[in-house]
């Protein structure tokens, strides 16, 4: 036991004090940063009955759904063409798969400029094919689109490498088989390939799913959870209410919100993998 | 012959293919090195051109003569060096009795660090804030670093844990009839033997805390505590005067040190990406 304490003691201050805090924080009426006074759910009900809640959660969702559709598609796409390159694959992936590691500080920057509508390459792409290109990231029509794009861009080589080796890990006897029964490249994929990557789209699913709805620092950067509110999910309205501080009260149930959905989504990745670690 | 051409053109698609997806994935770096080296003027220019007309290292030369760059640098290698440093002298030990003990609360310890692991940083903010602000702990580099540490803590405590798991126990015994106690055991004979591994965790920790804004944006406001990340999204926040040359060259310089840790571990880093999440 005596190994364990020092971490068991950090985690406990760290992680389960402050998450205990907040659930008490929960029931309380604050103001600003005071807290005043327990006053049961009136939290939870200011919160669930104000329609910007459910507008947001919703933006949550589309946010996280859109995302993961898209860098999956584009994952295991990307999975699919370069495995059928070898070593060079092997390179082309080290090569694509450093994106991932950048900080969403940076590659918000670097998007922002590439979709700045007055002197990005991709709106001067669009003029020059005939498409007004608009506000981009300040079309509130656009603006949550454009942030899908771009955190696709971002994860996409993670599913790719990942779905590479799970191809990788499929035996070979099985492809023999289809090709012995005189099946192309259409029925290894339907009958072989796709069946045993279904598992591990599934939890590379759920591992982007929950960093989809923690991210936040991606959005402070491209729109600022605009224009219009647009692009404010559940986890930048937490952000904006810590640091505005205006009613800590509601944010805390916001954050007990996040904290639910997170576990929810861990704990079925735990039973489906029998895995603990991401 | 008919096979073979259809074969070659097959080819021919997968390329071009691959190409397109290595395009899209790596042309907006290429898009930001280029800006990075572009002047000021022709960084908005109307047409938008990738080869610079005049290279310039200048936006380099200002980033490093910043006034605030060496104490965001100096914030940046302190907040994750320390939180590597602090998540792995207590992941070792736990993750050693993790992989080699067996007491009545291993069970309760394991599921508390699972169930933290599950906590997002996200969902923590307003209490941790809170809690900071009256105890007057807001701005304290010591308090950034343990909140990166735990953070990576879980992790580190499972991957050290599968480590050790991969040393014969027979080493362990063999030592303890020799009279050594379960701390040399550890210090002497098992971690040279995990050593490749460990540097693998360090590095992936490091890049996770490296690339942190949260944490230190919200907990460490004050501008000499940020970090380089704080520093690079305040300048986006200057919506008049960002220079986007200099924006890049301070995005890229910000973002060197995870490149070439990435690039140095990078086979155990896919390794480490892959080991959880595929299962036939």
């Amino acid at each position: 036991m005596l190994w364990f304490t020092p971490v068991v003691v950090l985690l406990l201050a760290v992680s389960l004090y402050p998450t205990l805090f907040v659930i008490w924080m929960s029931f309380q009426k604050t103001r600003y940063y005071d807290l005043a006074g327990f006053v049961g759910l009136a939290n939870y009900i200011d919160v669930l009955t104000s329609p910007a809640f459910w507008e947001t959660t919703y933006t949550s969702l589309a946010y996280m759904a859109g995302s993961l559709v898209l860098s999956l598609a584009i994952g295991v796409f990307a999975a699919l063409i370069l495995n059928n390159l070898g070593r060079t694959g092997k390179l082309l992936r080290v090569v694509t798969l450093f994106p991932w590691t950048l900080s969403m500080a940076v590659v918000g920057t670097v998007w922002l400029s590439l979709l700045n509508p007055s002197y990005g390459p991709i709106s001067h792409f669009l003029r020059q094919l005939g498409i007004e290109p608009g506000l981009m990231l300040g079309d509130p029509e656009l603006a949550l689109w454009l942030t899908i794009l771009v955190t696709s861009w971002w994860s996409f080589p993670y599913v790719m490498v990942i779905v590479t080796a799970a191809i990788q890990s499929i035996p070979k006897e099985l492809y023999e088989a289809v090709q012995v029964d005189g099946g192309g490249w259409r029925a290894k994929l339907r009958h072989v390939t796709w069946p045993h990557l279904i598992p591990t789209i599934g939890s590379v699913a759920l591992t982007l799913g929950i960093q989809f709805l923690t991210l936040i620092t991606l959005l402070i950067v491209l729109t600022g959870g605009g224009p219009l509110g647009a692009t404010t999910t559940l986890s930048f309205e937490v952000f904006r209410g810590t640091v505005q501080a205006v009613n800590i009260g509601p944010t805390a149930v916001l954050s007990l919100v996040i904290l639910i959905a997170n576990i929810i989504l861990g704990v079925v990745y735990t039973r489906l993998t029998g895995r603990v670690s991401a | 012959m008919q096979a073979s051409s259809s074969n070659l053109s097959n080819r021919a698609v997968v390329l071009i293919l691959a190409a397109l997806v290595v395009v899209c994935g790596i042309g907006p770096m290429v898009w930001a090195i280029s800006t990075s080296l572009k002047t000021e003027v022709d960084a908005v220019s109307a047409i938008p051109t990738l080869i610079p007309s005049r290279i310039t290292l200048s936006n380099y030369l200002t980033v490093f003569t910043h006034k605030t760059f060496l104490i965001e640098l100096f914030n940046s290698v302190l907040y994750a060096a320390g939180a590597v440093a602090v998540a792995l002298a207590l992941g070792i030990p736990a993750g050693y009795a993790a992989s080699r003990f067996s007491f009545p609360a291993k069970r309760a310890v394991m599921l508390l660090i699972l169930a933290t692991s599950m906590v997002p940083g996200v969902a923590l903010l307003v209490p941790t804030f809170y809690v900071l602000d009256h105890l007057g702990l807001l701005n304290n580099r010591l308090v950034i670093v343990i909140i990166l540490a735990a953070r990576i803590a879980p992790q580190t405590v499972w991957f050290i844990q599968n480590f050790i798991e991969a040393v014969p126990i027979e080493i362990d015994e063999a030592a303890h009839i020799d009279g050594a106690s379960r701390a040399q055991i550890l210090l002497k004979l098992v971690l040279p033997l995990i050593r490749p591994g460990i540097a693998a965790v360090a590095v992936i920790g490091a890049i996770t805390t490296w690339n942190d804004y949260i944490t230190v944006a919200v907990f460490a406001p004050d501008s000499a505590k940020r970090t380089l990340q704080v520093a690079l999204v305040n300048q986006v926040f200057d919506a008049v005067g960002i220079s986007w040359s200099f924006t890049m060259a301070f995005a890229l310089i910000s973002s060197l040190p995870v490149i070439v840790m990435f690039v140095i571990v990078q086979k155990w880093f896919i390794a480490g990406l892959t080991a959880g999440a595929v299962k036939g």
